[in-house]
């Protein structure tokens, strides 16, 4: 899986590429490590391949600690292969889900504001 | 134009247990899904695309109506949360709304519209925000202003707030008496009031009573009446003699013979009154039960009640049979017969000497009705060949070899379920109350029905 890291309005942008697995969803704990847990981000899901249950778990993970800290993350601009594991497993009920990166980086950045 | 359909989860969640198995958007109303007269009014207001948004699981919806290809536009779908407002999950689906103007159809409600009148002109007329509204949903227009024309005709439009079968059923009662003018309805419609699909096969002797309509694949058997104002959805079977009249019958139902069904709606086995909303579940005990598996115990224990109860009979009939069998047999009135039969699934066999009694004069009736043709076989169940009570036997023969590998269960007895149930004996229902019973009689229910075979008797 290839992470691409940017800034959009002030707010990390993640736009991941490829397969998200158990394989590869160690590369996405250092987002909910300690040191980054208290900053908003808006994880970009327009060019992710493939999400098995270890993917989505990792996803889960990173919002459960960021809210612990009072953040958040935004979800954006799912394709229908992601989308329907969230509709199966009903994850889309854990997440804020936009279908545009910029609107969701706009409504971090207003949360990370109000915090 | 684009069109946004929002629903949250708690307007429409009321109808699974109304209608369970099928998804609350795909309810049929007059035999077409909801959705798509959501679809309809869409495409009628000039919409090339539809998203549907909810809080609930769209998986069904998507299954069904997939890329809009059908409609020719094309539909996608989105999540929210069930707290949202309107204008979180307009901002949540910013780029789909990024189009010039968006038809907004927020709530579970149903649009009246007239499909000859002209919304794309209405729509372009209409300047941004709500334009129409009910207590469970609105329509609201997003966008750009364009050419906005207050002298345009405004043609029907209102909305309907689904929140009960009862509203469901008066929705559906008044779509089928305006009939396919205001909106397209599935099915032939060669005249007037009367839609019916495709293969549906009707009796000589069936009735059919305008405003009706009929899904595909449905049968209707000799003297069934169906309609006024009745709604037959696909692959529905209505038995002999049944009427339905100003009834919804939801598909994949089977109306049961000599049947009448007024103002209600049947989903599978459930039979609901519309307005309090009262529902009942009708199960076939024979038919729709799971078979249990008996313990190897409570055979020991069904060998043991059939001996006591074959003892008990034989003491009750003992002193008539000897009082009435010589008297009979004199009057040429006894007939035996032997023959070899199948005594259980395994398939061994026994050679019965079964009993026929002429039914002429009070004496054979009494031996009738005192069951003594059955006296001899109880004896049988002494030497534990027979069941007291049990499958009516089968004569062994090559053909009924094959019959009985079907038969898991089977076993020959003096006494049938079948009789005690007052089944017709040589129905072919009969295989199927007393499969029933085998698999799933106890001991002591097979007590009971044997008494009850017995009382029979004496009644006829």
């Amino acid at each position: 899986m290839i992470i691409i890291e940017k800034i959009c309005h002030n707010i990390t942008v993640v736009a991941l590429q490829g397969t998200l697995d158990s394989c590869s969803s160690s590369q996405l704990h250092y987002y909910s490590s300690p040191s980054v847990t208290e900053v908003p981000l808006v994880i970009d899901l327009s060019n992710l391949d493939f999400l098995d249950s270890s993917g989505l778990g990792a996803l889960v993970e990173i919002a459960r600690k960021k809210r612990e800290k009072g953040s958040d993350v935004k979800l954006a601009c799912m394709n229908d292969k992601v989308r329907k594991v969230f509709e199966i497993t009903q994850a889309y009920r854990l997440f804020d889900i936009y279908d545009d990166v910029e609107a969701a980086a706009v409504n971090a950045g207003n949360k990370k504001n109000s915090l | 134009m684009k069109t946004l359909v929002v629903i949250r989860e708690k307007d429409y969640e009321w109808l699974y247990p109304v209608f369970p198995g099928v998804h609350p958007l795909l309810v049929p109303v007059c035999n077409k899904p909801y959705a798509e007269f959501l679809i309809d009014f869409a495409i009628l207001a000039g919409s090339n695309a539809i998203r549907f948004v909810s809080d609930g699981q769209l998986g069904g919806l998507e299954h069904y109506c997939e890329n809009g290809s059908r409609w020719g536009i094309e539909i996608s779908y989105a999540s929210m949360l069930g707290d949202e407002d309107l204008e979180t999950v307009i901002d949540k689906n910013r780029r789909y709304c990024s189009a010039d103007r968006i038809l907004c159809i927020s709530g579970f409600v149903f649009i009246r519209y007239n499909k000859q009148h002209d919304y794309k002109k209405l729509i372009a007329s209409l300047s941004p925000g709500e334009f129409i509204s009910c207590s469970h949903g609105s329509l609201s227009l997003l966008g750009n202003t364009g050419n906005i024309d207050n002298s345009a005709e405004k043609p029907e439009l209102s909305l309907v707030g689904l929140d009960s079968t009862g509203v469901y059923y008066r929705l559906s009662v008044e779509i089928l008496k305006c009939g396919s003018s205001p909106y397209v309805l599935p099915g032939y419609s060669s005249e007037a009031d009367c839609h019916i699909g495709r293969n549906v096969v009707m009796s000589k002797s069936t009735e059919i009573r305008k405003p009706v309509i009929i899904g595909n694949n449905v049968q209707l058997l000799a003297g069934s009446v169906v309609g006024p104002d009745s709604v037959i959805g696909s692959n529905v079977i209505i038995d002999r003699e049944s009427t339905i009249i100003g009834s919804i019958v939801l598909d994949n139902t089977y109306i049961g013979e000599n049947l009448d069904l007024e103002n209600r709606i049947a989903a599978g086995n459930i039979l609901i009154e519309p307005e309090s909303g009262a529902s009942l579940a009708m199960e076939d005990p024979h038919l729709l039960t799971g078979i249990k598996k008996r313990g190897g115990g409570g055979t020991v224990f069904q060998t043991f009640v059939h001996l006591f109860v074959a003892v008990l009979l034989i003491t009750i009939m003992l002193v008539p049979f000897a009082l009435l069998f010589p008297i009979l047999r004199l009057q040429g009135k006894w007939h035996e017969s032997s023959n070899t039969y199948y005594t259980s699934s395994s398939g061994k066999t026994l050679t019965l000497t079964t009993v026929a009694i002429d039914r002429s004069g009070p004496l054979s009736a009494l031996a009738l009705a005192l069951s003594l043709d059955r006296f001899a076989l109880l004896f049988r169940v002494l030497g534990g060949q027979l069941a007291i009570i049990g499958s009516q036997p089968v004569a062994a023969t090559p053909g009924s070899r094959m019959v009985l590998e079907r038969m898991t269960g089977y076993r020959a007895g003096v006494f049938s379920y079948a009789e005690a149930e007052e089944w017709p004996v040589n129905g072919g229902d009969t295989a199927i109350v007393e499969l029933f019973y085998a698999a799933h009689g106890t001991p002591l229910q097979d007590v009971v029905m044997t008494f009850k075979a017995f009382f029979n008797r004496i009644h006829e």
